[in-house]
């Protein structure tokens, strides 16, 4: 393998369950889906964080595995919950019995709700897949069980050049903000400006990876994002995680896209 | 250079950054989500978001750093804070640390971080 853990060497950074930095050669990198505790026919698990949290991860897994990798080969975790002490007294024991030694870069986010009210955690990991590019060519994306989603749970990058876009708001070329108050008016913005950049770096919607949609209300986002969504990925969906958070930089944003694609 | 800058004249940002990068080479570095503690631990700039971010940016610093880059190596960050009313001091303490452009860049107001004390958290992506 050809991973480097990046330890600062700052007793702050040791002993706990992520490492500050890690870096690898980007032959093969999956990004997953925000996973959360669904069962497969759609529902929430019972019995709170605990059995969320568990659930989270062995979806994770599955994903994983179909990959040919495991929790010790992700490169990057993000964990998103509602209840931050539920998390702590319940949600990390599960997550530990996951990931045991692996440690990979992680950021943790308190946030306002996710795709369910009763949802207390969500889980997204970008994972090594080491070796040289093989399967199909550029992207691999893939589901490791049946979901009625717009979305794939698994996204491979093989061999290409990855993209980051800046977070995409419904922002004019002259600074000003299209459709205030307006969340159609907004989502159609957003996804001009994601085609835009991608045209200019020499890719297509089919060539976005993942994608993190941060949005002002769930429920608004749901009744005028989603046909806009689909109308610009033509049935060819990333990777995606929806997250509800109480700001965004400027007060008139309604809805931020962050998107990675990869090219040729 | 191990990566080039996306720009188009029809999606432009809203502030001093990068609206795009494209990884040209290099190695893949994803940095944690960092926060306002010193080497010990001990949060630095308790209730001051610009001494926070600060010592964020340079946490961040020292983690590129120990990865054999900096921060002009990062294509994207994405800066997390606690209140919207931060937003001015964010970017002045951002504007001290980067140099001309800063990188790609998303900034989102959560519900918190995962220390109530902290009021900012910063993560990375970075070719090196």
């Amino acid at each position: 393998m050809d991973r480097r853990d990046i330890l600062a060497e700052r007793p702050v950074e040791k002993g706990r369950g992520f490492m500050p930095g890690v870096s690898v050669n980007p032959s093969r990198v999956l990004f997953t889906a925000g996973l959360t505790g669904r069962d497969p026919d759609g529902s929430l698990v019972s019995g709170g964080m605990a059995s969320q949290a568990r659930r989270t991860f062995e979806r994770l897994q599955a994903i994983l595995a179909q990959a040919g990798a495991n929790f010790g080969d992700a490169v990057k975790q993000l964990v998103y919950v509602t209840d931050l002490e539920a998390y702590n007294a319940s949600g990390r024991p599960e997550r530990a019995k996951f990931f045991g030694g692996a440690r990979p870069a992680s950021t943790g986010l308190v946030v306002r709700r996710l795709a369910d009210p009763a949802m207390l955690i969500e889980t997204e990991l970008v994972v090594d897949l080491g070796g040289s590019r093989q399967g199909a060519p550029l992207l691999e994306k893939y589901n490791a069980e049946k979901h009625p989603g717009d979305f794939h749970q698994g996204v491979i990058v093989n061999g290409g050049r990855l993209l980051y876009l800046a977070g995409q708001v419904a922002n004019n070329p002259d600074g000003s903000v299209a459709g205030v108050g307006d969340w159609r008016r907004q989502a159609e913005k957003v996804y001009e400006n994601i085609g835009h950049l991608l045209r200019a770096a020499g890719a297509t919607p089919a060539s976005v990876v993942k994608e993190t949609t941060w949005a002002l209300s769930i429920d608004s986002w749901r009744q005028h994002g989603p046909p806009v969504r689909r109308a610009f990925y033509s049935g060819d969906f990333p990777a995606s995680t929806l997250v509800e958070i109480p700001g965004l930089a400027r007060r008139e944003f309604l809805v931020e896209i962050d998107v990675i694609a990869a090219v040729a | 250079m191990t990566f080039s800058t996306i720009a188009t004249p029809e999606a432009k940002p809203v502030m001093n950054y990068k609206m795009g990068t494209r990884m040209e080479g290099g190695r893949l570095l994803y940095v944690s989500g960092q926060v306002a503690w010193d080497a010990s631990g001990a949060i630095v700039g308790k209730g001051d978001v610009r001494a926070q971010a600060r010592q964020t940016f340079e946490n961040l610093r020292q983690v590129l750093r120990a990865a054999g880059g900096d921060l002009k190596d990062l294509m994207k960050i994405t800066t997390y804070i606690t209140k919207i009313e931060d937003v001015p001091a964010v970017a002045e303490a951002r504007a001290e640390v980067f140099q001309g452009e800063l990188p790609a860049s998303t900034l989102i107001v959560v519900k918190s971080l995962f220390h109530p004390d902290f009021l900012i958290e910063v993560e990375g992506v970075a070719a090196v």
